[in-house]
């Protein structure tokens, strides 16, 4: 009797099990590759919704084509990545303190770079955009940007071919919408993940990766700089008036929070990758950061909604020696991720 | 051999009854028991009714109530989170998605004037039973814009009424000529958007206003929603009531949660059921 339970129980329940599993819908997930998104193990949890957009291969590459494609400007002049140089964490260069858009129309602000993206909340220097797959359509129909409406945009990506090929591929879809063009952009920008400078592996282990003077500018910094730029992301995500503006010309957050409390407050920028995104401030009013840390020191004034933690009582709050200053930048240069600025998988495909 | 026979008696109506469970279709149970609506929006201008001009038109069909004179040439509204309610407790809570895809898309309504086809929403899967108000939200939630990019409707690309500069739809639409308005083309655009409230503080503004709007409307009598009934109550909406009072020559570039806070508290008065069709 065990015998032939043995050759009739097991059997069946295995039949159970496998047609209770063929009448599963098919999963479509993509087999895990090496383009899925991963958070760092010392980042807080992304704030992206994967859940409506997971990040694979084809989609990352989708989107890489699109953000090279300067034919998705009005006149085909610029490109995403026209202002967005991943040798320079994907802010302009130095050469373009604000950037040219269409007909070498000169930008008002310093471009940003993109990196760290899944894990803020609001986009721009103003943060008026408040989810990642929005922050293209604002590039794209900015005058100064690439001056084009989002549907022209999904208009000319339609009526080519090879785009609407590969849309079909990645996302399942006859014809192209919007909101996938988007998620091709955000799966993107969502893979330019910046966490492994020499600070991250010391932060992840190795206590030989920031040199004694690096080291004595790590704390330095968190003395004097951590409040808001804040670790590990190196950005309280917050808006503030660092006085930069001599004369308050760009409202900054009031254009969009409607208050003149957030007049001239900008979003605080991440630190990481600071080495190659000169100029710096929102006004790419300083080349150095030697300037910069002599503004905090000595240049800032009292102004309307001037921060408390760099302006108090009268006078500049951070007080630091020319010796604590060099240290702090030694320490700042540490942030730089080679491996981000030089990784091939964002490189330019599009001419192959 | 008897156990045997039994053994196998029984593993196969296991199977079976597992493999009709796991394949069958997951229907909704209550699919007999519901039925239909269609709710109608109609839009007028004080007691005329709405007609869209083409950009550039100085036929202006309307007068405000201080006789400033205006035309349209493109209006329309977001209507979702649809709720109906009836006398013995009905309830039918419209269900809501936001999804990339057009097809997956629920719960949400444009209504766009100089197009019929939007004029008409069809509620359907209407629990069986007696209905006499209707709730609904003017505008698009939080729920609509913070799961990021959506289609249908909503896709920016097509037809979506969406801000670039700072995220968030545009709940009603008003745009058209004035001769009160001094800009180009005499042009009026009072676009009213805005989804989250940062309340004040001891010592901070409050910051954003969500002019999302609930409107929630008795019907003019009892309808039932049965196999064989199909309701239909006539929804309108005043223009006037909204910016009846408005002066053109200031208020014709409203583009901003602040700017259109006080023309978002008049929105809920504007529409009215006017009569249902059972």
């Amino acid at each position: 009797m065990k015998s032939l339970h043995n050759k009739v129980l097991w059997p069946s329940l295995l039949a159970i099990l496998l047609i209770w599993m063929g009448c599963e819908q098919q999963s479509e997930k993509p087999i895990i590759s090496f383009f899925q998104f991963e958070k760092p193990p010392h980042f807080p949890e992304p704030t992206y919704t994967f859940r409506n957009n997971e990040v694979n291969e084809k989609g990352f590459n989708l989107g890489k084509m699109l953000f090279f494609d300067p034919s998705l400007s009005r006149d085909g002049s610029v490109a995403c990545s026209s202002c967005h140089v991943q040798s320079h964490a994907f802010a302009d260069t130095w050469l373009h303190p604000f950037s040219f858009g269409v007909e070498d129309r000169e930008g008002k602000r310093n471009a940003p770079p993109l990196f760290n993206l899944a894990f803020h909340r609001e986009f721009f220097w103003d943060g008026g955009v408040t989810h990642l797959d929005f922050a293209p359509i604002l590039a794209f129909e900015s005058e100064i940007e690439m001056d084009i409406s989002f549907e022209d945009v999904v208009g000319r990506i339609q009526r080519n071919d090879a785009y609407k090929a590969l849309f079909k591929e990645v996302f399942g879809i006859e014809e192209v919408t919007g909101p996938y063009v988007l998620h091709a952009l955000s799966q993107f920008m969502l893979m330019m993940v910046s966490a492994d400078s020499r600070y991250d592996q010391y932060i992840l282990g190795d206590q030989q990766a920031l040199s004694a003077v690096e080291l004595e500018g790590l704390v330095l910094f968190r003395q004097h700089c951590e409040s808001c730029h804040r670790e590990p992301l190196f950005t309280d995500l917050s808006y503030r008036n660092n006085g930069v503006q001599r004369q308050i010309s760009d409202l900054g957050r009031e254009t969009i929070t409607e208050v003149s409390e957030d007049r001239a407050k900008f979003k605080v920028p991440s630190l990481r990758n600071i080495e190659v995104t000169s100029p710096y401030m929102h006004n790419a009013r300083f080349e150095g950061l030697l300037q910069v840390l002599n503004h905090y020191t000595q240049g800032v004034q009292d102004q309307e909604n001037i921060d408390p933690l760099i302006f108090k009582d009268g006078k500049p709050v951070i007080q630091l020696s020319e010796d604590e200053k060099t240290k702090i930048i030694a320490f700042l240069k540490s942030l730089t991720d080679n491996n981000f600025l030089s990784n091939p998988i964002f490189f330019n495909s599009n001419d192959r | 051999m008897q156990n045997v026979k039994q053994i196998f008696s029984i593993i196969t109506i296991v199977i079976l009854s597992i493999v009709s469970y796991s394949c069958q279709d997951k229907e909704d149970p209550t699919l007999t028991t519901t039925g239909e609506m269609i709710v109608k929006f109609d839009n007028y201008v004080g007691n005329q009714t709405m007609v869209v001009d083409e950009v550039g038109s100085t036929n202006y069909r309307y007068t405000n109530n201080s006789g400033q004179k205006f035309n349209l040439t493109r209006f329309g509204y977001y209507i979702s989170h649809i709720k109906l309610e009836g006398p013995n407790g009905e309830l039918f809570i419209d269900e809501m998605n936001a999804s990339a895809d057009a097809n997956q898309i629920k719960g949400y309504y444009q209504v766009v004037q100089g197009n019929s086809e939007t004029y008409n929403i069809h509620l359907k899967g209407i629990p069986h039973g007696q209905y006499n108000k209707i709730t609904f939200n003017l505008g698009v939630r939080e729920d609509g814009i913070q799961e990021g990019a959506v289609g249908g409707i909503l896709d920016r690309a097509a037809g979506g009424w969406f801000w670039n500069w700072n995220s968030g739809f545009i709940n009603y639409i008003i745009e058209g000529h004035s001769d009160a308005s001094l800009r180009d083309d005499n042009r009026v655009q009072i676009h009213i958007g805005g989804w989250k409230n940062i309340p004040s503080g001891d010592s901070t503004p409050q910051r954003f206003f969500d002019n999302n709007v609930d409107v929630s409307l008795p019907f003019d009598a009892t309808v039932t929603v049965s196999n064989t009934l199909r309701p239909s109550p006539h929804i309108m909406m005043d223009l006037l009531k909204v910016i009846g009072d408005a002066d053109l020559s200031t208020e014709n570039n409203i583009h901003s949660p602040a700017a259109g806070k006080a023309f978002a508290s008049k929105l809920a008065g504007a529409f009215v059921v006017d009569h249902t069709h059972q």
